[in-house]
């Protein structure tokens, strides 16, 4: 298996001057032009089509995954973004006109949309292509240059990325910097026009703290735990395989894994027999066989899944097979798990997935509630009222129904957290939009003072009531009583 | 403790956070109604007090009446009542046009209140940066404190009193006091901080924000250029700079800070500021009610340092230059002939005095405008396409405008932000709204999809690399 000592990485000097060259060519105007962007993006395309079972390999090593997942979840999703991105940058970088305002439209006012800068990006382990060259499209997209602290936990994939980059792209603006925490601590103490960081609340604080300092504008996507609220009227065995989807793929790795259920408690054997059955399904010859089931990504993350295991008062219903050497832990479920459990302390980030059960949905709302915001809330129910009451009555970054993962593969749709799981949205057009700056403009006549020469002093009464009557408005009634009871306040009553 | 403005005590300022939080969970703020009538009586508090807030200022600084019935009160009806208006468009889900293998999972993007809400204003103009914040917060459907500047202690104390006469107190309050009590508000946790002011502050609030992961938005200020092309009108440009320098005697920040003008071009420029001088104030500004005084001492001292420092020329004739300690009087100085090294280019000005730069090229005054922090906004006098591009391609900053001064802010419907250290997070309207707001997707996927989807479970068949993988086989073009 790979090891992160075989990863060489960047000097301190060397960031320091990837940092000096980058702003020189974006002061040069080297990613101005939309063709010179698209040049970019469609090489990063290239990259990773021509080099796909070299990806497949190295995923293979850092994480086990298996290759379907792979294609599927990350170099097939990027590719796919790649095209979206060359179709759509002429679209996303136009000029817009401010919407139409009698008093003002002689000025011409349009918003530009212009790049920030030298934006930097770090990313995480888990999906090291999709979570990593992603934002690199959209950065670009939009006009920056880019650099990205790829991360050290996935050496393989990290390695292959710092090593095709150069090779497809133009070092003049994209640049990846290999590293620890010395190299990204040097990182974060220069000045960005953006920064983006995915990965874990507690080094998003360090990350957010360093930018404080030099008043960068920061995006965060982290994580949390995100729950599943099951409806037992709903269409269990679909619901089942949903969720035992989510929680397997990349052995439950996954920021938006479906992280514990709640259920209420004479439902919670049939929905352990449902994700049983699923489970058999998935893995005929069991999920250790080689290459069907992911393993944990290095030794410190199998022991710290394998201590919150161990430490759970809940009884484990299936699974609970590990194996340090390979840093394998089977899909487990474990029910009867209660709000102070080893399981539900913290994000759990692999395949053990604990069922708390509870009296009903309100306890489900409240338990949700006493919570962290989580990044994804998923409800299985075919009522409209029960998923209406769920989200309705709670917070998260998504909110999902009937199925786990799939809505960040749509288009349109903005993936972020809120509170603890983050704030900023990505995916496509909203990367583009995360690394752009709107950029207002007014182009004033000289006639227009005609209109507006009341704004000059000598200040008189006359000008006044003028400029009132051109920019004042007209209330509508006033409402009866205020919404907490109080009657009306103000003059007038 | 001033005793003009009551302090809210530090062991209250906590309870006062979880008061609103457990009124945002109740949901009240849900209601698009709810909203509404709370923007009317916001509107309202304008309308109505409006001589108790021209007095408040008027007793803080000699803010002169009509600049804040024009460029404050009257912006905050409006906008409060626009934001009413587009509230069910701005609240309405969106539905994103997606292929057709993913329109029967009902993608939406539904519009929800991020929380509790902290907006911190500074003293400048009060009325208008305090309060168009609260409209967003209040359209987004979430609770907020508001922490006005003590530097305006008669206006701080009257709107605690005006915000829990005309809004619903459990959800919306004023917090007032100095660093002890700011320094208690930034220890606690927010759903998002707007805050509006300098780049040390800054820092300060973005550090306390970083531990609890706060999202924030910072509007601040710098040093605004003004690049004046040799052949546009200079009377007609010196009548405009004149005027952005002279609204709020100069703070405001987005002020004309500085200009760069072609060399032969300097005095034409200064002749069109002393006529149009001449026409705003007669008898000079000193005593003219129609112009402000500076907000305190500390500024007062600090401008006048400034300029007694200045290396350049002071401009003389119609500019008096007279200054009035006791009250804080400061009457516009130009400054020709300075060079970058000035006291007068050292920070933002944010007063009455106009340094003007003189420069040999448009390439002299880009390189001048790169050599320094991104500002809040660029002005630029010119009807030469090729400036304006050049321009806009080669230099970096909030918002850029031609041909005037601050006009932009008037126009409500562009976005309003700055970049680098003069600041980020955009606002007015629908900016304010969305900054307010957490974008929640969401996808609802029926049973019906699992033809479609089951070719993603293990064990997987080689036909689901050909499907699912199959972007692998995309043709891209040459």
């Amino acid at each position: 298996m790979a090891d992160t000592t075989q990863l060489k990485y960047t000097t301190l000097n060397e960031i320091d001057a990837i940092h000096a060259t980058l702003r020189q060519s974006f002061r040069a105007g080297k990613l101005r032009s939309i063709a010179a962007r698209k040049v970019q993006i469609l090489q990063l395309a290239y990259l990773i089509q021509d080099n796909h079972d070299r990806f497949k390999e190295a995923f293979a090593a850092d994480l086990g995954r298996p290759a379907l997942e792979t294609a599927l979840l990350e170099l097939d999703s990027t590719i796919s973004d790649c095209k979206i991105a060359y179709d759509s940058v002429e679209k996303w970088a136009r000029t817009e006109k401010a919407p139409f305002s009698l008093n003002f439209f002689p000025m011409r006012p349009v918003i530009r949309k212009e790049p920030k800068g030298v934006v930097l990006s770090i990313s995480p382990f888990n999906y090291p292509v999709w979570l990593a060259l992603g934002p690199m499209i959209g950065a670009i997209a939009a006009g920056n240059c880019f650099v990205l602290k790829p991360s050290e936990l996935s050496p393989a994939v990290s390695g292959l990325i710092a090593e095709l980059v150069p090779k497809y792209l133009d070092p003049d603006v994209v640049r990846i910097v290999l590293g620890a925490v010395p190299e990204t601590t040097r990182l974060l103490e220069l000045p960005w026009a953006h920064i983006l960081y995915t990965g874990s609340g507690r080094v998003a604080k360090i990350v957010c703290a360093a930018a404080a300092k030099t008043l960068t504008p920061i995006s965060t996507e982290l994580g949390g735990k995100s729950p599943v609220v099951i409806d037992p009227k709903c269409d269990l065995q679909t619901a089942a395989k949903r969720i035992m989807w989510g929680k397997c793929v990349n052995a439950g790795q996954t920021c938006v894994a479906p992280d514990y259920i709640l259920v209420p408690e004479d439902a919670q054997d049939k929905v352990i027999q449902a994700l049983k059955a699923t489970h058999d399904e998935f893995y005929p010859t069991g999920p250790s066989t080689a290459g069907v089931f992911g393993r944990i990504v290095n030794y410190a993350h199998f022991r710290r899944l394998k201590g919150l295991l161990d430490r759970s008062a809940g009884e484990i219903a299936f699974g609970g097979e590990t194996n340090e050497n390979d840093k394998y832990i089977s899909p487990t479920i474990v029910k009867n798990v209660k709000g102070d459990d080893s399981l539900m302390s913290e994000e759990l980030f692999g395949p053990i997935l604990p069922i708390v059960p509870v009296k009903n949905v309100d306890e489900a709302i409240a338990f949700i509630n006493d919570r962290d915001n989580p990044l994804t809330l998923y409800v299985f129910s075919q009522d409209a009222a029960f998923k209406a009451k769920v989200f309705d009555n709670t917070l998260s970054g998504s909110a999902v129904a009937n199925d786990t993962l799939v809505h960040c593969a749509v288009d349109g749709l903005p993936f972020g957290g809120i509170g603890p799981s983050g704030s900023g949205y990505h995916t496509r057009k909203y990367t583009f939009d995360l690394f752009t700056h709107l950029r207002s403009s007014l182009d004033s006549p000289a006639w227009v003072d005609a209109l507006f020469g009341s704004r000059f002093p000598p200040y008189t009464a006359k000008k006044e009531s003028f400029l009132k009557s051109l920019l004042g408005v007209k209330l509508p009634p006033r409402p009866r009583q205020l919404a907490n009871g109080t009657d009306q306040v103000g003059k007038g009553n | 403790m001033s005793d003009i403005l009551t302090y809210t005590p530090v062991e209250e300022i906590p309870k006062i956070r979880d008061d609103l939080r457990a009124t945002f969970r109740t949901g009240v703020t849900r209601s698009l109604e709810w909203r509404k009538r709370q923007l009317y009586q916001l509107a309202r508090m304008a309308q109505n007090e409006a001589e108790a807030v021209c007095d408040a200022m008027t007793r803080d600084f000699g803010k002169p009446r009509f600049e804040v019935i024009v460029a404050e009160l009257s912006a905050v009806i409006r906008v409060a009542l626009k934001s009413a208006e587009k509230l069910e468009e701005w609240a309405r889900p969106e539905l994103p046009d997606v292929p057709d293998s993913q329109k029967n999972w009902k993608p939406t993007i539904y519009k929800v209140p991020k929380g509790t809400a902290l907006i911190i204003s500074p003293w400048n103009f009060p009325v208008t940066l305090t309060l168009q914040p609260l409209v967003g917060a209040i359209a987004a459907g979430c609770c907020a404190v508001l922490k006005p500047s003590e530097n305006v202690p008669h206006f701080s104390e009257l709107l605690a009193k005006l915000v829990s006469q005309y809004l619903d107190t459990s959800a919306y309050r004023v917090v007032n006091g100095a660093v002890p009590e700011i320094t208690k508000v930034l220890e606690l946790q927010w759903d998002h901080i707007f805050y509006t002011g300098n780049g040390r502050v800054a820092r300060i609030v973005t550090t306390a924000a970083a531990k609890h992961l706060t999202p924030c938005s910072l509007e601040l200020g710098g040093k605004s250029p003004v690049v004046v092309d040799a052949a546009y009108d200079m009377e007609l440009a010196a009548k405009r700079i004149l005027w952005g320098k002279c609204n709020n005697a100069g703070q405001i920040c987005v002020a004309p800070d500085y200009i760069l003008v072609p060399r032969q071009k300097q005095d034409e420029l200064v002749r069109g500021f002393e006529k149009a001088y001449r026409t705003f104030f007669p008898n000079g500004a000193l005593d003219d009610a129609d112009y402000g005084g500076i907000v305190n001492d500390f500024h007062f001292k600090r401008l006048s340092t400034m300029l007694d420092r200045s290396q350049g020329e002071k401009v003389g004739g119609a500019f008096e230059g007279r200054r009035d300690p006791a009250r804080r009087r400061l009457e516009p100085v130009i400054v020709k002939g300075v060079d970058g090294n000035d006291s007068l280019l050292e920070e933002e000005i944010f007063g009455p005095l106009l340094p003007i730069v003189v420069v040999d090229s448009l390439d002299d005054a880009i390189d001048f405008i790169n050599a320094r922090p991104h500002p809040l906004v660029l002005y630029a006098f010119t009807e030469d396409p090729n400036v304006k591009e050049r321009l806009i391609n080669e230099t970096q900053s909030g918002s850029i405008v031609f041909n005037d001064t601050f006009q932009h802010l008037a126009v409500a419907e562009l976005p309003f932000s700055g970049i680098g250290e003069s600041g980020y997070g955009y606002q007015f309207l629908r900016y304010t709204f969305e900054a307010f707001t957490h974008l929640r997707s969401s996808v609802d996927i029926p049973k019906s999809e699992e033809s479609r989807l089951s070719l993603r479970y293990p064990p997987h068949k080689p036909e689901a690399y050909q499907v699912l993988g199959s972007a692998l086989n995309i043709r891209i073009p040459e």
